[in-house]
């Protein structure tokens, strides 16, 4: 019964939370707009792909098609990592003539010169209304090669009633010695997730557990225990007692069974999913899935509570951070890029990025973010305003960007089996990272850093 | 001798050199060169950085690498036997049949119809933890605990061979049932006749005839298996800590994901040696076979 209850909700929620939206196409709110007449001019394009991203492309393309002229040729649509993978070969067999192409700001550095320099194309009052930290990090060697559609950050998501129990917190005292409430520290998350764990009904927290994911969930946990992945000189530095911390914390919630099993398959389909179906007591996640795990599509719909990131011993929250964003590659014909860069006004523009808030993700426009805490506070949606609230203070004082190098990936594909190895217990923490430590120094002296 | 080069055989078959030469001889060479190379994919003009044998030097060193060579000999080892055992099996008993075999057939074909890439993904969620099919089996009967069996360290090996075995041992049970037909019915009527049993018929007849096809579909499964990626990369990406990390897993993440293109073109051809041991293990067999059945 158990099962057939989460294969519904899992199956259900695939398509739920993410449909179809309602544009004016004149776009009012835009104090900028990049149209033109593009007809006989079609974009070939790849973008990023799955529930979260299409309905954007197909609200705001075929407005662009119907009122430029121009066609927008998809030869490419999938998840990140995959698009990777693509984009490297395409580098490869020298096939990178296409105009637009999804990017993230963690994967642009790997590249090299493949993108153009948006200042220029992009009209310069249009990028004055980016989060300017937000272009930052959107450059590579002085060249704007991305603009961001939307940021990423993650915060704490919790199940509220289970902490208004008062059995629950009577409970809890006695066995811990304090009130319970949302955790506002790293050591009062990882007791409480033992505390509610009743595997396998229900479990106290969980964490992506593989690839890139656990990297940057580790990386964050390590800065929030007061350390660093690399000096100053770029020598891998995580294996110290704050790495080591870092990593035991993961450590010890696998072995308390605080999280689910199969954790360390899990990405972020998974531990949306596995909140939103009611199994999970907290949950570190992004904005995107805000709207829907309060919805009556969610098993937990109308329970949910969110909270900043929980501090570590070194005083600082986690706020590993990225954009979402597109780039205009160098093999695009110069008569498109007029275009080029009008498709990607439409996706990443005031409309679009209001349309994507109202989802919980989070903007990369000043205005937005203004524009839509108050429409949530205009319709009286305390849930909606408190995520803005919390995410705007997390994007402000917590976000970092892993280091925008173009060893960022191989890194990750070097730490996060080490990462795996002390959580299964095939290696103990100190030997997983100094391991890991090792093959980087290895990777970093190759690249030419010391 | 220019005449003779020049022959009309030779003219008839030059299509089929150079459509060999592009898509099989100049891939080759390439791919060999660039593992004497520094090559990255997303730095082209790193094509031409000639590091010597650099690549190969580390890879004598690389304990994953030779972890995950070894794991790919077990899983060859494991999988192939199973899916001859399983596939013999089913032949021998679609063979018995007279009423239906046809549609049997046809059944018995599904799962080799499925893109490893669907296969990967249904067993991923049959052996999931939480929402999987097998553990939600298990607590209707009172078992109360989440089997991890795509995290532990023997279970998840052994998961990924289930889904191969499910989806391939039909390749087996076709070619063996393809023998067994072709059997003449003489030599087992006639120890019919002189009083052996059955174990007796099938061990000293059906077997001997059925070795040469035995070692086809064995060199065409080794070469198969030992390229095991797809249902590996979707069921547990190589992971978790490698513990289901095969060679072509590893290839691919470090030539594609890492980039490291020349790097992982040297595993690829120390990796071709478990390819070319296997197939000549199982050629050397087959001819063996032939040589007792007293052909050619």
């Amino acid at each position: 019964m158990k099962f057939l209850k989460n294969f519904l909700v899992v199956f259900s929620l695939l398509t739920l939370p993410f449909s179809a939206f309602a544009v004016d196409e004149n776009f009012p709110n835009d104090k900028v707009a990049i149209w033109g007449d593009f007809s006989g001019i079609t974009l070939d394009v790849k973008l990023i792909g799955g529930a979260p991203y299409d309905p954007l492309y197909e609200v705001m393309i075929p407005i662009w098609e119907a009122k430029t002229g121009g066609k927008v040729s998809i030869l490419s649509k999938k998840s990140h990592f995959e698009l990777d993978k693509e984009i490297k070969q395409d580098i490869a067999a020298g096939n990178i003539s296409y105009c637009v192409v999804s990017n993230h700001t963690s994967f642009a550095t790997q590249y090299g010169d493949i993108y153009r320099d948006l200042n220029g194309i992009v009209p310069k009052d249009f990028l004055a209304e980016f989060v300017p930290l937000v272009l930052d990090h959107s450059t590579v060697d002085g060249r704007l090669v991305q603009l961001p559609q939307h940021s990423d950050v993650s915060n704490l998501w919790y199940i509220k009633s289970i902490y208004e129990d008062e059995d629950n917190k009577k409970r809890f005292k006695a066995e811990y010695g304090y009130d319970l409430a949302p955790p506002e520290t790293l050591e009062q998350w990882k007791e409480q997730a033992i505390f509610w764990s009743d595997p396998p009904n229900f479990y106290g927290t969980q964490y992506v557990g593989k690839e890139e994911a656990i990297t940057g969930r580790f990386y964050e946990l390590v800065i929030a225990e007061g350390g660093a992945l690399f000096d100053e000189g770029m020598r891998p530095v995580f294996n110290d007692e704050a790495g080591q911390r870092a990593l035991q914390w993961f450590v010890d919630l696998y072995n308390a069974q605080a999280v689910p099993a199969g954790v360390l398959n899990y990405l972020w389909d998974e531990t949306g999913l596995g909140f939103a179906s009611g199994t999970v007591a907290l949950n570190l996640d992004w904005g995107g899935w805000g709207a829907y795990f309060n919805s009556a599509d969610s098993k937990i719909g109308g329970d949910v509570g969110l909270v900043r990131f929980p501090m570590g011993s070194g005083g600082k929250r986690g706020g590993w951070s990225g954009s979402h964003t597109y780039s205009i590659l160098n093999g695009c014909p110069e008569e498109n890029l007029e275009a080029a860069a009008s498709l990607i006004w439409i996706l990443t523009n005031h409309e679009a990025q209001m349309h994507e808030a109202r989802g919980g993700k989070l903007p990369t426009m000043t205005r937005v973010w203004k524009d839509i805490a108050s429409e949530m506070d205009a319709e009286g949606n305390a849930f909606m305003s408190d995520l803005f609230s919390t995410f705007s203070a997390s994007m402000a004082e917590d976000a970092f960007t892993p280091p925008l190098i173009p060893e960022w990936i191989p890194f990750s594909n070097i730490i996060f089996p080490e990462l795996q190895a002390a959580i299964v217990g095939d290696k103990s923490v100190k030997e997983a990272l100094d391991a890991a430590a090792k093959e980087t120094d290895y990777l970093m002296q190759d690249a030419g850093y010391y | 001798m220019s005449r003779k080069f020049f022959s009309g055989p030779f003219i008839l078959i030059l299509p089929s050199i150079l459509a060999i030469g592009f898509v099989i001889i100049i891939p080759l060479i390439f791919s060999f060169y660039t593992s004497f190379t520094s090559y990255k994919l997303t730095r082209p003009d790193s094509l031409f950085n000639f590091v010597g044998l650099r690549n190969y030097e580390r890879l004598i060193d690389n304990t994953k690498f030779w972890y995950a060579f070894g794991r790919t000999i077990l899983f060859l080892a494991v999988v192939l036997n199973l899916e001859l055992l399983f596939g013999l099996g089913i032949a021998l008993l679609i063979n018995k049949i007279t009423w239906g075999q046809r549609t049997l057939r046809t059944i018995m074909m599904f799962p080799m119809m499925f893109s490893p890439i669907l296969v990967g993904f249904q067993w991923k969620y049959i052996f999931n933890d939480n929402i999987g099919l097998l553990n939600n089996f298990l607590y209707l009967f009172g078992y109360e605990s989440a089997i991890p069996w795509l995290i532990d360290k023997y279970l998840a090996m052994g998961s990924i061979m289930v889904a191969e075995i499910w989806a391939n041992t039909s390749i087996f049970a076709i070619l063996l049932l393809a023998g067994l037909l072709g059997i003449p019915r003489d030599p087992i009527e006639a120890a019919r006749v002189d009083g052996c049993n059955s174990w007796q018929v099938f061990k000293n007849i059906t077997l001997p005839f059925l070795m040469p096809f035995i070692f086809i579909a064995l060199t065409i499964r080794s070469l198969d298996v030992g390229r095991a990626y797809d249902i590996v990369h979707i069921m547990t990406g190589g992971g978790p800590a490698m513990r289901t990390e095969l060679i072509w897993t590893m290839i691919a993440r470090i030539g594609y994901k890492d980039a490291n293109m020349g790097f992982a073109n040297a595993m690829s051809y120390v990796s071709i040696i478990l390819s070319i041991a296997f197939t000549y293990y199982f050629f050397t067999k087959l001819v063996a076979a032939r040589r007792d059945l007293g052909q050619q």
